[in-house]
């Protein structure tokens, strides 16, 4: 099944900054929800472990992020596929956007994703919430690490 | 199923101490929503620590103005208690509609509180009630324990004891259930008391239970179905699946609560 959310945050650096916060392997590591090791495998590309938890499901997933459609500092396209075990798949992506405003940054998403397998077929009365609530926590912590007093 | 190891807690503090001490614990509280997770291989805790045989944890006493449930009180036991259903029927009323029967003589109250299923329950009753959440460290209020979708504010190495609930003048439930899993589609919870009047819906947010001012400040006017009549909620915030659009639940929630304030007026709930 696929999905779709939106959202934007406004953030208090210029684009510049913004979008170099967003191709750090750091940043990014302490961005993506559940994520415990994050590999560089070329500038586009990582190999990430993380640990989903929803409610009674724990499941640990290994993948791949991808960094494309790179236009700094306009924006980029980040992109994860992963697989976990029984629990199925999932892969979704956000591209992201910058444009300048109020002095600051307006970072606007469209994050699409899709699972499949097990986690799919059971979850699906819970894919949506969780779904948005990990997009909503990525984009909350990276707030978080471009404006560290907000 | 993948291999774990079986603990059977003697006490509470036995309970805390495996709780501290285990790596990656889960406790066991009736087990109808992890034990099926866990069947399906989507989790697979190393520590599984039962608090079956903890005893006085499933009392229902009355004390005062208020009703207190141990954690580990089956729903079945909550919905036959002549304590509840004389202090707050309609907590008795909602207990006897949760899952099947097999649910109900398994699942315990602090269990289904502690998962904070987005579609269950007890959380829009304990929100509506003004509940106190009781653990092993703290109490914490309703308002302050649910946290969005499947989150509370308990510890990890935390264990709810009890759950009290102040009576209140009169209170209603109403649930439209997914006839399938028995879940609430949508269903809301009103209760009027001493000092306010709560509305709290559960199955419809997307991030789990919540108030809804605009119904409380039109019901504290007049306690009656008409006052709801033509307020809507948006459809913004509410969850969408193949059940139903999030248009269908606002609107499900609007119609839920005013049988919710019929309920409240009756002396017994509508079966």
């Amino acid at each position: 099944m696929a999905m779709t959310m939106s959202g934007e945050v406004q953030l208090n650096a210029p684009r510049e900054e913004v979008y170099k916060k967003l191709n750090d392997p750091e940043v990014l590591k302490a961005c993506i929800p559940g994520c415990e090791q994050l590999d560089k495998l070329s500038d586009t590309e990582f190999q990430a472990t993380s640990t989903m938890k929803v409610g009674p499901v724990k499941a640990r997933w290994k993948g791949k992020v991808t960094l494309s459609d790179l236009d700094p500092p306009n924006g980029y396209k980040i992109s994860g596929e992963g697989e976990g075990g029984v629990a199925g798949f999932a892969k979704g992506g956000a591209a992201v956007a910058l444009s300048e405003k109020d002095g600051g940054t307006l970072l606007s998403y469209n994050v699409e994703a899709q699972i499949g397998g097990k986690l799919a077929q059971l979850g699906q009365r819970l894919i949506a919430g969780a779904a948005k609530k990990m997009a909503d926590d990525f984009f909350d912590k990276f707030a978080k690490s471009v404006n560290p007093a907000a | 199923m993948y291999a774990f190891t079986y603990h059977r807690a003697t006490g509470l503090r036995h309970a805390a101490n495996l709780l501290e001490k285990l790596e990656d614990p889960k406790i066991l509280a009736g087990g109808q929503t992890l034990l099926p997770t866990m069947k399906q291989r989507l989790a697979s805790p190393t520590n599984l620590i039962d608090l079956d045989k903890v005893e006085g944890m499933s009392e229902i006493t009355a004390a005062g103005r208020s009703v207190t449930i141990g954690a580990l009180t089956r729903h079945n036991d909550v919905h036959k208690s002549p304590i509840v259903q004389q202090a707050i029927p309609a907590l008795a009323y909602l207990a006897g509609l949760i899952g099947d029967p097999a649910v109900r003589h398994r699942g315990t109250i602090g269990g289904s509180v502690a998962n904070n299923d987005p579609n269950a329950d007890y959380p829009a009753a304990c929100l509506a009630l003004g509940a106190t959440i009781v653990t092993n460290k703290r109490k914490i209020a309703a308002d302050e324990f649910f946290k969005g979708l499947f989150e509370t504010a308990l510890e990890p190495n935390e264990i709810i004891t009890k759950i009290t609930f102040p009576v209140p003048k009169k209170a209603g439930y109403y649930k439209f259930r997914n006839q399938a899993s028995r879940f609430a589609l949508v269903g809301v919870f009103v209760a009027k008391r001493p000092s306010e009047i709560r509305v709290a819906v559960t199955g419809a947010g997307s991030s789990g239970v919540f108030r809804v001012p605009s119904f409380e400040e039109a019901l504290k006017k007049r306690f009656s179905p008409k006052s709801l009549e033509g307020l809507t909620i948006p459809a913004d915030g509410m969850a969408s699946d193949i059940h139903g659009s999030a248009e269908y639940r606002a609107h499900l929630v609007n119609v839920c609560a005013r049988r919710a304030v019929a309920a409240a007026d009756e002396k017994t709930p509508a079966e």
